[in-house]
């Protein structure tokens, strides 16, 4: 068996039907526009107008001056903006890496001819659905620091009392503990989009693989996996993107503490926003974020999109 | 340097204004929209947004009030200072809204009167009432911009049956309290439930204290702040961080305040798991949600010294209301609010956030859990809330992190005290 390295998205592409134009098929590009006025309108002129005052001093309520480029001076030395960012990176890293293994891991086993993977395939896909911020208030009772109650609970009666903490309330947790509810909602989108990869993988490559005597392990690792590159170059993107711009579940369930132990990017710029009034300064760390995440976003798709190939 | 964008600004503006009203408002419909003053011949419609615990005293008020119609939506502080703060920086505020006494959050009255945007109360009758220490929340410059029914009391609430059982009555100095605390200790109640996950909790203690140990000492501690000659370093706010700590050194309060809501707190208390808890009297009611019956409660001062002279009490102005300057409606909406400033209707809110009236008349009647602060309030030992003094809006924030770091361990007061003073120094 041999696989092919391409640039592109591993889709069959449909030969030329005989005597019909190519273009038949192929929409208008004006059929685009109503979509790209609304989002002209409600997304980039409101995104595009608020960078000037990443330049200000804006209070939000106030007049205003211009102040350069010192927000931008401002952030790099501010101590809580750079710990924000460690712990974003450290969010995104860990929501990346578990959320999609787990999501594959999940994708694999509803994959498999058995009887219940229909209703398996709905319960672990419906955290995703669920609202963030009811997730987090969710996960708030289970991660309750009371020994007797939550997961401090289960634990204690599985005999693994030596192992319950104060999830959210001790700083050296409390972002991991805002990780993992974050996997636990996310796994099963991760899983939705594997599985669609799964669905693309012919047949008659792990039967030809079989007959030449591959293993279980051999054929995911030179069948499968190669060829579900298209969707974990989603899955990683999305999740990247997620975990940059993490938000709701952090407010909800910590509010970025103990102190500022689990602090984000997001939650950092929202209360200079809305809590410290500092409009100017928060436009200016969300300037910064948008342009990072783009950054990393740009290169990732690089990356992964080199490493795809098609059956 | 002036912009020169204004008019660009204003259109964005109002379109996140419009953004935030329209996402506000599924919360505000579910949870505590309404229209009232229906009944009345006023032709005026007043919008009105307010917190959460505004909301029973200006149902009741509301729905009083002939004069003017109103549509009313309510939700907790962070959303509608969210909100608010949009809808105010994009011209669209509502005619009446929430704003909070003195300085120190972004929507308090000093923060927004920077602005321009509340309307000058000053001639109503009711702004005579305001005792001369209570000024500074209620003005700038002289104008009264923001009017309040009285004021709540810090202090600690506890379970009768609990402090019987152990044999305990309330402390009147530090010294009693940790006994009590010891006693209760040992009789396996938890002392003092703290329930510091919830950011604002995390405050109250150091609110308690400070009034003993900075302004029983100096009461011209504030004025000093601002003209820069004192530091919270080089002050009693280092004793108050020392007794705090103490206070967790010796046991005294639940495993893992950090992690630990003010509904958990609230809990403790009620059920009996704990003793007291340090609070502000207008969260009383919610104690009184939880317990099996109301009387099980009382409220007593927190004494953070060593004599029983030297005990002072926070006593603060409680979130008020103030009058859009842009509304269209300016008139109709002072008119609501000097119908607010009548001494039947300043009782009536009173009554209905448990706390003490602005005014006192012979029809004034106060929550008999609040008395024991009474004499404070009337020898001259009572301190407005810290935060309505602070500069800007980032101290108060930077105080419960502080708190946070302190009871997980990750600083210490030299370090803490010392970054209050750093945000404390920020211009606004």
């Amino acid at each position: 068996m041999t696989t092919r390295r391409t640039a592109r998205p591993a889709t069959t592409p449909s030969p030329p039907v005989k005597g019909r134009r190519t273009g038949f098929l192929t929409p208008p590009w004006w059929f685009v526009a109503p979509a790209l006025l609304v989002y002209a309108a409600v997304v980039l002129y409101p995104s595009l107008s608020g960078v000037m005052y990443a330049f200000t001093d804006w209070s939000g309520i106030g007049g205003k001056s211009f102040n350069g480029l010192a927000n931008f001076r401002a952030l790099f030395h501010d101590e809580r903006a750079v710990g924000a960012l460690k712990n974003t990176l450290l969010l995104t890293v860990a929501i990346v890496v578990v959320q999609n293994g787990i999501g594959l891991l999940l994708a694999l086993g509803v994959h498999a001819r058995i009887r219940s993977r229909t209703v398996l395939r709905v319960i672990f896909f419906a955290p995703a659905v669920v609202s963030p911020v009811m997730v987090a208030f969710l996960w708030k009772y289970v991660y309750n620091p009371d020994p007797h109650a939550g997961l401090n609970g289960l634990l204690g009666a599985i005999g693994l009392g030596g192992l319950r903490q104060d999830w959210l309330g001790d700083p050296s947790l409390a972002v991991w503990s805002v990780a993992g509810m974050v996997v636990w909602q996310y796994a099963g989108y991760s899983m939705v989009i594997f599985l669609a990869g799964l669905e693309g993988v012919p047949a008659d490559l792990h039967e030809a693989a079989m007959i030449d005597g591959a293993g279980r392990f051999q054929r995911f690792r030179y069948i499968t996996w190669p060829l579900l590159a298209p969707a974990l170059t989603i899955n990683v993107m999305l999740s990247t993107i997620g975990g940059l711009k993490l938000f709701d579940q952090v407010y909800a369930a910590t509010g970025g503490g103990p102190g500022y132990a689990s602090e984000t990017l997001s939650t950092v710029l929202y209360k200079q926003a809305f809590v410290y009034g500092k409009f100017g300064y928060s436009t200016a760390i969300a300037l910064v974020l948008a342009l990072f995440v783009a950054a990393v976003s740009l290169l990732q798709i690089a990356y992964l999109r080199g490493r795809e190939v098609q059956a | 340097m002036t912009s020169r964008f204004e008019p660009d600004r204003r259109g964005f503006l109002r379109a996140a204004g419009g953004l935030a009203a329209v996402a506000a408002m599924p919360a505000a419909l579910v949870a505590c929209g309404g229209s009232s003053g229906a009944g009345g011949g006023g032709s005026k419609t007043l919008r009105l947004v307010g917190v959460s615990d505004q909301q029973k005293a200006l149902d009741e008020l509301t729905k009083l009030y002939t004069q003017a119609k109103f549509t009313t939506s309510y939700a907790p502080t962070d959303q509608v200072e969210t909100s608010l703060r949009t809808q105010l920086g994009a011209g669209n505020a509502p005619d009446v809204h929430v704003v909070y006494p003195g300085n120190g959050s972004a929507m308090s009255m000093a923060q927004i009167a920077q602005a321009g945007l509340l309307a000058d109360l000053s001639s109503q009758s009711w702004t005579q009432l305001i005792p001369a220490n209570f000024k500074s929340a209620f003005q700038v410059q002289g104008k009264t911009l923001i009017y309040s029914a009285g004021s709540s009391v810090i202090g600690a609430i506890y379970n009768k049956k609990v402090f019987q059982k152990a044999g305990v009555q309330p402390p009147k100095t530090w010294t009693e309290l940790l006994d009590v605390c010891a006693k209760l200790k040992k009789a396996g109640v938890v002392p003092i439930a703290l329930g510091a996950q919830t950011a604002w909790i995390t405050q109250l203690i150091t609110y308690a204290l400070v009034p003993s140990t900075v302004y029983a000492k100096n009461p011209q501690f504030d004025s000093q702040m601002q003209a820069g000659s004192a530091s919270f370093a080089q002050s009693g706010w280092r004793d108050a961080f020392t007794m705090y700590l103490d206070l967790q050194k010796r046991g005294f309060f639940n495993d893992n305040p950090n992690g630990t809501t003010f509904e958990q707190q609230t809990s403790m208390v009620a059920t009996g798991k704990a003793a007291m808890a340090v609070q502000v009297s207008a969260v009383l009611p919610d104690f009184r949600k939880a317990a099996s019956s109301p009387d099980d409660l009382g409220m007593f001062p927190f004494p953070g010294a060593d004599s029983a002279d030297g005990v002072w009490i926070p006593a603060g102005v409680v979130v008020g209301l103030g009058v859009s300057a842009r509304s269209r409606n300016a008139d109709a909406a002072k008119a609501f609010i000097e119908f607010l400033g009548k001494q039947e209707n300043i009782n009536r809110w009173a009554a209905a956030v448990a706390c003490i009236p602005l005014h006192r008349d012979a029809s004034s009647t106060i929550d008999p859990v609040l008395e024991p602060f009474l004499p404070f309030i009337e020898g001259n030992k009572a301190v407005p809330f810290m935060d309505q003094a602070w500069p800007n809006a980032e101290v108060q924030p930077t105080h419960f992190a502080v708190v946070q770091e302190l009871l997980a361990g990750k600083t210490t007061i030299d370090k803490g005290l010392a970054k209050m003073d750093q945000v404390y120094r920020k211009k606004s």
